[in-house]
């Protein structure tokens, strides 16, 4: 398409996307700044961007007390990470299944995380943060098992029923999830799974079951049926082609579904904050910095949403080819 | 693929939707015609009806029904106006420079909408930088009053859900062949009426798909004007959804939470009924 020339239009339409750019980022900036400023300088009456950048909000958050040898305890944490991901990127060198390597990396990875308060005296937030990872990782892993299997009927059954659960699944995902969540409440009050971890996947899961279906499905649609019926001629039944011959070279969309889920699960605000009493998860804990009296909950609460956004913008920056992939694909529906 | 083997595949999803959004559905029209409070959560009281005559007779419940109203009408046009102006205007700048571009558009999608909130609200704080701004301008400071926290709810909502319609006016966009526009041009048609009469007719389903979502986003909006009033209710800056979250959880009013739940779900079948039978018409031909 022949673009603009002028270079005074040139000029102006840079000057208004920069200017909406910054809009986008400023948040981000400024949070970023304050939450490395003592509370007398982030309550300065002008805005103050040169002064000497401490830890103390950080570690007010996280941590009890300072372990006695901080250096220390910060390089073993760094090497032990750094050697997983060292093992996670040289997958294919292991006599291994690269699937194996990837999960072994993650559940120790796990364990590590786990056994740190064992070690260093962390505050409840940690504890948080754990809850976060935990629910985040159980509404992955059934919501693809069981939504893969969805996605797939669906990409490959042609009677109308499909078209049915599909308007029907979207219906109740558009629904305002208050109406489901006060009836989950009363359920887990009764049943006594109220503040479990186990409540709040299940319920995640249910929730976002139709965004998973919908978006598995348009991913199983771009395989050739061909691929699974020459296996089912070579005498394999559906399922054992399914799992044997699709899924292997499906990876790309579970990973680009799986990264979505992921987005949901972890930013998921009012279903934790309705089915918890203090098995919290990061975004409740950290609504909780909102408001306060004294000084110092501005940079406090600045860092913790720092510390929040963190673990989601490494995630996005490792998959972001996937992200584009999902959001190009038109399957994000709400 | 035949109808069993469909099924198969479908069972274990298909039992989870109808057991946690079909089946809570139902729960919630039978709560709503209990009285329960936390109490008495295990018998709860038959009343009937009275729970919707209590909501239509509460005042804070229009209230809240009122500001929803008027936050999809400011909050949805502004963020399809500016979304589509954004999305144009990156159409006519070079590959290289858009990705980054697009990368900084996307920070407030992809960030979890609590922390969002948390961080737009830093501005306005005592020592944020828009405060700070606010006070050379106009020289008062910046408090906390029904209008501010009301604007600052839409500014966030400007924020947060803008890149969504850019994103999808973009991808659109990518789509319009170049003849189309090189033929326009030829004939003597001005920028200006190239969007009018190629761009926009292009993107016409585009806009009423987004158009559907935004207003339904924009009807359950919770995250952040939960944020931004916590500890500082004030209440004229409710939403429905916060209002039947206080209903249930702070006044223990749960029958009366539910009828409102129940309320707001008809409510929101005016848009979801043709953006389902759009979808359904759509889905049926494509196979």
């Amino acid at each position: 398409m022949k673009r603009i020339d002028n270079r005074y239009a040139l000029g102006v339409i840079y000057l208004i996307l920069t200017l909406y750019a910054a809009f986008s980022v400023i948040p981000f900036f400024w949070t970023t700044i304050q939450s490395f400023k003592t509370p007398r300088q982030a309550n300065s009456r002008a805005p103050l961007f040169i002064f000497e950048p401490i830890l103390d909000n950080y570690t007010d958050l996280w941590l009890k007390s300072i372990p006695d040898d901080p250096m220390l305890a910060a390089i073993i944490l760094v090497a032990i990470f750094g050697l997983l991901v060292l093992v996670a990127i040289n997958a294919k060198r292991f006599p291994l299944p690269r699937g194996f390597v990837y999960l072994a990396v993650l559940l120790a990875g796990f364990f590590v995380l786990v056994q740190i308060p064992e070690f260093i005296k962390t505050q409840t937030f940690y504890n948080y943060f754990l809850n976060t990872i935990i629910v985040t990782a159980g509404t992955i892993c059934i919501s693809i098992s069981i939504g893969c299997l969805a996605g797939y009927g669906l990409a490959r059954y042609s009677g109308i029923a499909g078209v049915i659960v599909l308007v029907a699944a979207l219906g109740f995902r558009s629904l305002p999830g208050m109406s489901y969540i006060l009836p989950y409440w009363w359920f887990g009050q009764r049943s006594g799974l109220y503040d479990t971890h186990i409540l709040l996947i299940i319920t995640l899961v249910a929730i976002n079951q139709p965004f998973t279906i919908w978006m598995l499905r348009s991913f199983f649609m771009n395989i050739p049926k061909e691929i699974e019926e020459s296996a089912m001629v070579d005498g394999a039944n559906r399922l054992t082609a399914f799992i044997s011959v699709i899924i292997p070279i499906m990876w790309p969309g579970i990973i680009s579904t799986a990264l979505f889920t992921l987005l949901l699960a972890y930013s998921d605000f009012l279903l934790v904050r309705i089915l918890t009493q203090s098995n919290w998860t990061l975004t409740v804990a950290i609504s909780k910095y909102a408001a306060g009296e004294d000084p110092g909950h501005i940079t406090l609460a600045a860092a913790a949403a720092v510390s929040a956004a963190v673990p989601i913008i490494i995630v996005v920056f490792i998959f972001q080819g996937q992200l584009v992939k999902g959001l190009t694909s038109g399957a994000v529906k709400g | 693929m035949n109808r069993r083997t469909f099924y198969m595949f479908m069972s274990p999803s298909l039992l989870v939707m109808l057991a946690l959004m079909v089946f809570p559905l139902l729960t919630s029209v039978w709560l709503s015609m209990q009285y329960m409070t936390f109490r008495n959560i295990n018998e709860p009281e038959f009343v009937g009806l009275a729970n919707y005559v209590a909501v239509f007779e509460d005042q804070k419940f229009w209230n809240a029904f009122s500001f929803t109203m008027t936050f999809i009408a400011i909050a949805v046009p502004m963020q399809i106006f500016t979304g589509f102006l954004i999305a144009v205007l990156l159409d006519q700048v070079s590959r290289r420079i858009r990705g980054i571009y697009i990368a900084a558009f996307l920070m407030p999608f992809i960030v979890v909408p609590v922390v969002g909130t948390l961080m737009v609200k830093q501005l306005f704080e005592s020592g944020g930088i828009v405060a700070w701004a606010f006070r050379q301008l106009i020289g008062s400071r910046f408090i906390l009053t029904e209008q501010s926290v009301k604007s600052l709810i839409l500014i966030h909502a400007l924020w947060a859900a803008t890149p969504f319609p850019l994103i999808v006016f973009f991808a659109g966009l990518q789509t319009l062949p170049d003849e189309l526009v090189e033929a326009s041009m030829i004939d003597g048609a001005t920028r200006l009426r190239q969007v009018r009469h190629i761009m926009i007719p292009h993107l016409r389903s585009l806009f009423v798909f987004v158009g559907l979502i935004s207003i339904m986003d924009a009807y359950r909006v919770f995250d952040s004007v939960f944020v931004l009033t916590e500890q500082n209710p004030i209440y004229k800056a409710e939403v429905m959804m916060l209002y039947t979250f206080r209903t249930a959880m702070s006044v223990q009013r749960l029958g009366k939470a539910n009828a409102m739940s129940v309320i707001t779900v008809v409510l929101i079948l005016v848009v979801l009924v043709p953006f389902l039978l759009r979808t359904y018409k759509e889905q049926t031909e494509e196979r």
